[in-house]
């Protein structure tokens, strides 16, 4: 099975008056796992049901690999969807859910048996095909509507929010199984999430969707370490990134009150970011108050006050030094500095 | 089951004593009393009664105008409920689909079921009539080619179409609705899975709408009987030419015209017969019905 190179060529969707998507362009390359991540109503579901066919393009082009697909309807354009809440056939046995697009597609019998015993097998449904979906349990549901949905060998898989309806240890099992059957099956697939876990792990890139625009297009690694604007930044990583008003001064990074924070090149005003996590405890250095301690067992994350004002968010090394002080000292390395422009909100360092 | 809010077993008598007493009054003594009548020879002016055994169901059974009543009565069984529960399923497959309905819209078209069935027989007795109503036209190019007065297959036609007429904005209601509870990703996915809209209907809509297919069935059967009585008596009284008396007319005919009453006792019997048995086969239907969701 190989994947379809998918192209969204300046597509705009508009219901009534709303616009939606004001014009998106975008490849994903075939056999690309591409997660979709953005804040709620910011159109990732609309975007993911254009390239499904389940929803009109207002206007611009849709591409599977040559083929201009923007006005073909969804049972013709050979891609595949998991929703959110399974959507199984409450009517059917899981056999007959997964193996209803190959009678649609008048496989032969025997074949069909054939080829939903191996999904089955892949999805570890064995033993399950004949029951009904309502005797199953949320995971193995789930796993009913993968297999119905690799059945017929799709070159494209779209997946929308699949993952929400289960709980936290079996969203992480169920994440593994995803991640080691794209590498099996080789579809082009499109994940729609807003959690940022599951984007961070399963991507090979992941589309930060704000407003139906594009934040950022990008490997994992790089939205973490080089956000580009100030919306991903504060967007990916938890707890969220701290943004200062800060000003580079003779090559010291001054906070709005004077006081220097760290060493930089950059001369004026500007958004200094820095993850919590970058930011160390040392015996000298930024003065600042404890106002919250918050205990995750392996760690501590503290909102801390510095004396001139402004309030941040670090997270302690495993431990948690000085875990009981009220009084701590900041230490910002330089190179955890993300600098943004104040107007535009674009990364400049 | 016993649940915790109510714990006293005198409270449940209590609450269902009011509906015992009147399914009891109003149901089973007139039945137990047909059945017993239906084994006496009752005196048309009083005076007493005669045990008979089973005499008046062999006069009864023998009587032509009996089987054609009660084949009449299959007829109307088989052709009113299939034709109003399928008009209305087409209404609401489309209304389903695309248009959605106003609020305004959908008390419209169940007004009719507010109407008791004698007066939309008044009603129809005017838009069928052969000189002022629809067809008047079609009468005046071809002579005598539709009047329900004299010609019997018109009189049946028209008790026919008043009975649909009357069953489908219920059933309408209750078919939408049930099309709309249908989860709308059921049909994303299915479109997904390469099934196109009449596949969906076959597939999808109607395996899941069996329910509320069953509720109507058993409804416009149970209309055919009770409903139908109005619109016979306001509408043509059973003719001409007997060509619109259902088995149910009949027994009215008998019992309260010519005051043949253990043969219309006999009749009753036969008919809850008849319809027990229809009951016991819906009962068997049902095991089809797909009440998960
Ligand atoms: N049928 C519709 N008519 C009008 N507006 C719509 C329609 N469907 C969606 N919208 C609007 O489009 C925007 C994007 O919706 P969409 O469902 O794509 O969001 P989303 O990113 O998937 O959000 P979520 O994470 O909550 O699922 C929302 O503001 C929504 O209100
Ligand atoms: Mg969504």
């Amino acid at each position: 099975m190989t994947g379809t190179r998918i192209t969204i060529d300046n597509v705009t969707k508009r219901y009534d008056r709303v616009e939606v998507i004001p014009g998106l362009s975008a490849q994903f390359e075939a056999g690309e796992f591409t997660v979709i991540l953005g804040p709620s109503g910011c159109g990732k579901s609309t975007l993911l049901n254009m390239l499904a066919g389940l929803e009109e393009v207002t206007s611009g082009r849709l591409l599977f690999g040559a083929r201009e697909v923007q006005n073909v309807p969804a049972k013709d354009r050979g891609c595949a969807m998991v929703f959110q809440n399974y959507a199984l056939y409450p009517h059917m046995s899981v056999a007959d859910n997964i193996g209803y697009s190959l009678k649609l597609a008048k496989v032969r019998k025997a074949e069909r048996v054939e080829r939903i015993a191996a999904v089955a097998r892949i999805a570890g449904l064995e033993g399950y095909l004949d029951r009904r979906p309502s005797q199953l349990s949320g995971g193995q549901r789930q796993r009913v509507a993968i297999a119905r949905a690799i059945v017929r060998e799709p070159g494209v898989l779209l997946f929308d929010e699949p993952l929400s309806n289960l709980d936290a240890k079996l969203r992480n099992d169920m994440r593994i199984e995803l991640s080691n059957l794209h590498k099996r099956i080789g579809a082009t697939s499109v994940f729609v999430t807003h959690d940022q876990v599951e984007a961070m792990t399963l991507a090979d890139r992941i589309l930060i969707l704000n407003e139906g625009q594009i934040e950022q297009f990008a490997t994992p690694g790089e939205i973490y370490h080089r956000p580009r604007t100030t919306f991903v930044a504060e967007f990916i990583g938890a707890p969220a990134m701290n943004l200062l008003k800060a000003r580079g001064e003779g090559g010291n990074l001054c906070l709005a009150s004077g006081t220097p924070m760290t060493t930089v090149a950059h001369e004026g005003e500007v958004l200094a970011g820095v993850r919590p996590e970058r930011i160390e405890l040392s015996d000298a250095g930024l003065k600042a108050q404890v106002l919250y301690r918050e205990d995750l067992g392996s760690h501590h994350i503290l909102l801390v006050q510095l004396d001139s004002g402004e309030q941040m968010r670090l997270s302690t090394s495993q431990g948690g030094a000085n875990a009981d002080s009220s009084e701590v000292f900041l230490h910002i390395p330089p190179d955890a500095v993300h600098l943004f422009d104040p107007e535009t909100q674009q990364r400049i360092n | 089951m016993r649940q915790g809010f109510y714990s006293g077993g005198w409270t449940y008598t209590l609450l269902v004593a009011p509906i015992l007493i009147l399914i009891v009054i109003f149901f089973y003594i007139p039945v137990g009393l047909a059945f017993f009548w239906s084994f006496f020879l009752e005196r048309p002016f009083g005076g007493g009664s005669d045990f008979v055994g089973f005499q008046n169901y062999a006069r009864v059974l023998s009587d032509p105008e009996f089987w054609s009543a009660m084949r009449r009565t299959l007829v109307f069984m088989v052709l009113a409920p299939g034709l109003a529960i399928g008009i209305s399923l087409i209404l609401a497959l489309a209304a389903d689909r695309g248009l959605r309905l106003s609020s305004a819209a959908r008390n419209i078209i169940i007004w009719p079921k507010a109407v008791a069935g004698a007066s939309i027989g008044v009603v129809f007795v005017f838009i069928f009539d052969p000189f002022l109503g629809v067809f008047a036209p079609l009468n005046e190019a071809f002579p005598g080619v539709w009047n329900p007065r004299t010609d019997g297959n018109d009189a049946f036609a028209t008790i026919l179409v008043a009975q649909i007429w009357n069953g489908i904005p219920f059933n309408f209601i209750i078919l939408l609705s049930g099309l709309q509870a249908i989860p709308d990703t059921l049909t994303k996915a299915a479109a997904m899975d390469g099934a196109g809209p009449w596949r969906r209907i076959r597939d999808i809509q109607l395996p899941l709408l069996t329910p509320q297919l069953f509720l109507t069935f058993v409804l416009e059967f149970v209309g055919t009987i009770v409903e139908a009585f109005g619109l016979i008596d306001t509408m043509t009284q059973g003719g001409p030419g007997g060509a619109t008396t259902l088995l149910i007319y009949k027994i009215y005919v008998d019992g309260f015209k010519a005051y043949d009453l253990s043969g219309a006792a006999t009749q009753t019997a036969l008919l809850i017969l008849f319809v027990g048995i229809m009951v016991l086969l819906q009962f068997r239907l049902e095991k089809h019905v797909k009440y998960e969701r």
